[in-house]
């Protein structure tokens, strides 16, 4: 399915390059604003360092909070990139052509996000120094031969995430080395000299070519086992403890795993649909891409509820009483329980009820509501997963204890979403959002059948 | 005698691929000559020649390396420190496993990257001869031709429907 | 043989191929009436095994009857492994049609063909209604057990659990035949002025109103779709059901909200797989070679490669919960199912229900052969013929008596050993499977005519300046 009228390579160049070179009136101001709001935040993780994590709404026994909800959260927006751009380039799919490069960057950058939360959840951050002058550049801790304890999930995460973290960047910058190549030809000074360096050397001849199309297909097949066991391992944080009942789950790896690919999936669309409307890509973000995205979406979000089903099912199950408590709170005290109404309502019937409806689809203000509102409703799910389970730890109902955030969680975790849009922002002013050799080849390979009295759209294919 | 770079540009793609033939039919050898577009044509379109490469051997060996360092990061800080927790073994293997797992794809996809850069003859500073209107969609004909050659290739390129022939202007060697 | 020109050249070559849309109809018939020796051959020694499997089955009833489940452990596992092939062997129909792939149009009819064993195993699970315990307690409420069994039906709706599976199960089966007719009757409709017999009864009963005008392929379309949608939903409460009703509720304490999405996993792996051994020997022996091209088992090895990642990724993540988490009754459990009583059982299950197919699809070459996906596919079913002896032959003997309704399992239950009924009814249940597809093949077409031939308009072979490549429609 393709829409649209072709374009000219010239067109693709001066369109998508003018989020870098034609930056709009309001970049910096738009920059200035989400920065001061990250630089506020900072004060306040200072404040929060100074005084201890009193200031928090942290306790015994909840003793994760905001701060792992939004860790858990972030790590799922992360999950969109790779997701997206490895399936969709596996199997070859037209439509992802504009929508891989939003997708991994925003990978890059949620993850960064993410890793920061649990350095401001420990309360002491400056133990991270450790980490470079036990060995110079080498992070690993082993300050007086007490090594980390492997067989800690608190280890494997990090493992994870700095492995997906660090293949993630690698990956884009491999794949824009044809974009940094266009831009070199098209900037002076100093900015020719970095994208030059950048670009390597890059001349466009065949060989380059295949690799660099060999390489995104090797590349999503590597790093999409790695995405997998991102989440997985996140979700393992959780899973291995016995003592939290609900959380001793089997199915929280594969459940976590689709939450973070339905979260992050519907955060890429949205950031498609703001792209379209701040740069007037309209010609390269098409209904179609977005109506692409929402019918994917369809298939995550029921794959994701019967995940859900199966958690809650299989909670009951047991028909133990320590878990049987949890639940009872999950569902049946209030606030709790409006919170979990609210949070299925919103990630999963909502939404999928508006992408059932192909004008739905088509409407991006509708679309960008569906796609908050399941970013809501996924933040709801991991706190509601946290902060329930820990506050039914303890065996004795006089240790049962619930969990208020303070105005300090607040401002940390809502200045992590003006960071994420202000690193965006800034990218954008840098490298082009969209692939630009990635639009000009579909442009290329686009082509007609015809049958009848109609002509079908249709693509060349190599294999 | 020294070879010197030529380079035709090229709006149309059959163009280009018109003067490929014509240089075969020339008698340029085929790895003397080189489509530069700026963006990837199907493989084979312009009568190419068949490139080979081995990156397939880059993630193995990545894997390889990562999977021995993961083992002995494992076992070895596990055996350094060996404090019981949870009644699990010193030596666990399923947590060894996962470390592990994390550690051959991170070298695997690391020595992909860099077998794709090495493959891909990059970087590539000393750059032969280039004009910066390929990445406005012009497809660029690169020959390397002995120098007496020069000028009846610039004639053949033009033939082929060239808008524009670009030579090294220092003179040989530049 | 199909008029066919094959395209493509070096390791493209036998890839696509572009069937003659007008002989294809008389050749496939022509292929579907004719009863060549090897077939008649096949059809023999298939219907023999069948008859062994029902010598087994008296065999079994007569010695042991219907009260104890626990020697029917091996009849529930070939039961589970007959179910999990052709349940999930229609999605492949199902699925890629949902993701319009043109690759899957030679495999659709075989993948829904499969809704003929579906039948069988709707025969077979009679038995196993009589051999499931009830939800209660017979003996009420006792010291150091549960009144109920943990079951999914918990309190237990009116009916649960017996009427439920049932309904469940047939309702599948309804749902994979259904979309099989759907399916097939434009194909029928073609021969059915030739057709005679019971097939042209057949035919005309079901293809008798079909012309072809655009209302009726809108509405054949649209149904397919809807069924499919139906049908992957059902399937998956189907898996959940059996799953949990004939394996995880008869160990007692066996909490694993995994497991059905294990099954799931594990069944679709088995019915791709069979699909793809089903076209290779049509392909290989039954003279198809000119509407099959190798695309559709690059395609679907792809498809293939990563089930069988996922069904070790699940499968690991059910491990490490439970090695990590090392209650008494997880531990029972892991050295019951996986590591001492059934551990020679789970290793032959981890090797060829992952090992092996994995180590063979990673390379690009055996992807891009016909051979390759199909001893894949043979490697899955063999590993899914393990998992279901491991699973279901371990659960109908876990739990003695009225063990059965203990809080968990408190010890490490020896394994049970197959007796000479059981081996029959094993054989003899794969024969049956066999043998009831071989016979539809005589009634069906092999081959989605309709499909193959809506792909040949969709699907051409282009010059593109120097080169010649595929061209794909999408038809939206």
């Amino acid at each position: 399915m393709q829409e649209g009228t072709p374009l000219q390579s010239r067109q693709i160049n001066r369109e998508l390059l003018v989020s870098i070179l034609n930056s709009p009136k309001w970049f910096w101001m738009a920059v200035g604003i989400l920065g001061l709001i990250v630089l506020f935040a900072m004060g306040t993780a200072g404040l929060m360092i100074n005084k201890g994590m009193g200031v928090t709404g942290l306790n015994r026994p909840v003793m994760w909070g905001f701060f792992i909800t939004n860790f858990v959260f972030w790590i799922g927006i992360s999950h969109a990139g790779v997701m997206l751009s490895a399936i969709l380039r596996l199997s070859k799919a037209e439509w992802r052509r504009p929508a891989t490069r939003a997708a991994e960057i925003l990978t890059v950058f949620s993850l960064m996000t993410a890793m920061m939360m649990p350095l401001i959840h420990t309360g002491r951050p400056w133990r991270l120094v450790y980490w470079i002058y036990t060995v110079p550049f080498v992070p690993y801790d082993y300050a007086r031969g007490i090594w980390p304890n492997v067989r800690s999930p608190l280890v494997w995460d990090p493992s994870a995430v700095y492995t997906y973290l660090t293949s993630s960047i690698l990956f884009v910058i491999i794949a824009l080395i044809p974009d940094f190549a266009v831009l070199r030809d098209r900037t002076t000074g100093i900015s020719n000299k970095i994208y030059g360096m950048l670009a390597m050397g890059w001349q466009g001849n065949p060989r380059q070519w295949k690799l660099q199309i060999i390489a995104g297909v090797l590349l999503s097949a590597l790093i999409l086992p790695v995405f997998v066991s991102v989440h997985s391992i996140v979700s393992w944080d959780f899973g291995m403890a016995v003592s939290v009942k609900s959380w001793h789950s089997t199915i929280f790896a594969p459940y976590f795993v689709v939450g973070a690919v339905h979260s992050g999936v519907s955060a890429v669309a949205f950031v498609l649909i703001i792209l379209r409307y701040i740069y007037g890509w309209q010609n390269y973000i098409r209904h179609e891409h977005i109506d692409a995205l929402a019918r994917l979406l369809i298939v995550v979000a029921t794959g994701w509820f019967y995940f859900l089903v199966m958690e809650i099912v299989f909670g009951f199950y047991g028909r133990e009483a320590d878990e049987i408590a949890v639940r009872n709170l999950q569902f049946m005290i209030t606030p709790w329980n409006i919170w979990m109404m609210i949070f299925v309502g919103v990630t999963y019937f909502l939404p999928v009820a508006i992408w059932l409806s192909r004008s739905a689809r088509r409407n991006l203000w509708i679309m960008s509501l569906a796609c908050i509102s399941v970013n809501v409703g996924m933040w709801l799910e991991r706190f509601l997963i946290i902060v329930p389970g820990l506050a039914r730890k303890q065996l004795l109902t006089f240790d049962w204890y619930t969990y208020t955030p303070s105005a300090v969680e607040w401002i940390i975790v809502g200045a992590t979403f003006a960071m994420v849009s202000m690193l965006m922002l800034v990218i954008a002013r840098v490298v082009p959002l969209i692939p630009l050799y990635d639009i000009k080849e579909g442009e290329i390979l686009r082509t007609e059948i015809k049958i009848g009295r109609v002509s079908v759209p249709a693509t060349f294919r190599e294999d | 005698m020294a070879k010197a770079p030529i380079l035709g540009l090229f709006e149309t793609a059959d163009n280009a691929a018109d003067a490929g033939d014509a240089l075969k039919a020339a008698g340029v050898p085929q790895t003397d000559y080189d489509f530069l577009t700026d963006t990837p044509y199907p493989e084979g379109a312009f009568g190419e020649r068949h490139e080979g490469h081995r990156l397939y051997i880059f993630p193995f060996v990545g894997a390889l390396i990562g999977l021995t360092v993961g083992v002995m990061l494992t076992s070895m800080t596990s055996m350094a420190y060996p404090l019981v927790q949870g009644g699990k073994p010193i030596m666990s293997l399923p947590p060894m496993a996962v470390v592990t797992y994390e550690s051959t794809m991170l070298t695997a996809i690391i020595f992909t990257i860099i077998g794709i850069i090495f493959e891909s003859r990059l970087p590539a500073f000393k750059q032969g001869l280039y004009d910066t209107r390929i990445t406005e969609g012009y497809i660029g004909v690169l020959a390397n031709v002995e120098e007496d050659q020069l000028t009846s290739t610039q004639t053949l390129l033009t033939q082929a429907g060239a808008i524009d022939v670009v030579r090294n202007s220092g003179g040989p060697g530049a | 043989m199909a008029a066919t020109e094959p395209k493509g050249h070096g390791h493209h070559a036998g890839m696509w191929v572009f069937p003659d849309a007008s002989a294809m109809s008389q050749d496939v018939s022509a292929k579907t009436l004719s009863m060549p020796k090897p077939f008649t051959l096949a059809l023999m020694v298939t219907g023999a095994l069948f008859i062994l499997g029902i010598v087994g089955f008296i065999g079994r009833a007569a010695t042991d009857g219907f009260d104890e489940m626990a020697p029917w452990g091996y009849y529930m596992a070939i039961f589970s492994w007959i179910f999990m092939i052709s349940s999930a062997a229609p999605l492949a129909a199902v699925a890629f049609r949902f993701t319009k792939s043109h690759w899957r149009r030679p495999l659709s009819r075989v993948a829904e063909l499969f809704a003929v064993v579906g039948i069988l195993n709707l025969l077979m699970f009679i038995p196993m209604m009589f051999l499931l315990p009830g939800l209660g307690n017979p003996g009420g409420v006792v010291e150091g057990q549960l009144e109920l069994r943990r079951t999914i039906w918990f309190e237990g709706p009116i009916g649960a659990p017996h009427a439920w599976d049932v309904l469940a199960v047939a309702s599948l089966a309804v749902t994979s035949m259904v979309i099989l007719l759907l399916s097939a009757m434009p194909d029928m409709a073609e021969s059915r002025g030739t057709a005679t017999g019971f097939r042209g009864w057949v035919y005309n009963r079901i293809a008798g109103g079909w012309y072809g005008t655009k209302r009726q392929w809108n509405a054949q379309k649209a149904g397919l779709a809807l069924l499919g949608a139906f049908y992957f939903m059902m399937i998956i409460f189907v898996h959940f059901v059996i799953s949990s009703e004939y394996a995880q509720s008869l160990i007692p304490g066996w909490k694993d909200s995994i497991f059905p999405v294990i099954y799931s996993v594990t069944s679709i792996q088995m019915g791709l797989g069979t699909c793809l051994i089903v076209l290779f020997i049509m392909r290989r022996w039954g003279g198809y070679e000119g509407y099959v091209g190798k695309s559709t088992f690059w395609s679907a090895s792809k498809v293939m490669l990563g089930v069988t990642l996922l069904w070790a990724y699940h499968l690991f993540a059910f491990f490490i919960t439970f090695w990590y988490g090392r209650l008494e009754v997880e531990q029972n459990i892991i050295k019951y199912l996986i590591v001492e009583s059934y551990g020679i059982i789970f290793l032959l299950n981890l090797v060829f229900s992952f090992i092996a197919p994995f180590v063979l699809l990673i390379w690009n070459p055996v992807r891009r052969s016909a051979w390759g996906p199909a001893l894949a596919g043979l490697f899955a079913i063999f590993g899914g013929l393990m998992f279901s002896i491991r699973i279901f032959v371990g659960s109908a003997n876990a739990a003695k008596g009225d063990e059965i309704y203990a809080f968990f399992l408190e010890h490490v239950p020896a394994p049970a050993y197959p007796d000479v009924w059981d081996v029959f009814m094993v054989i003899g249940g794969i024969g049956a499977a066999a043998f009831v597809y071989l016979a539809s093949t005589k009634l069906f077409p092999l081959l989605s005519l309709w499909e193959v031939k809506e792909g040949t308009l969709y699907q051409k072979w282009r010059k593109f300046i120097r080169g010649e490549y595929l061209v794909l429609g999408k038809p939206e």
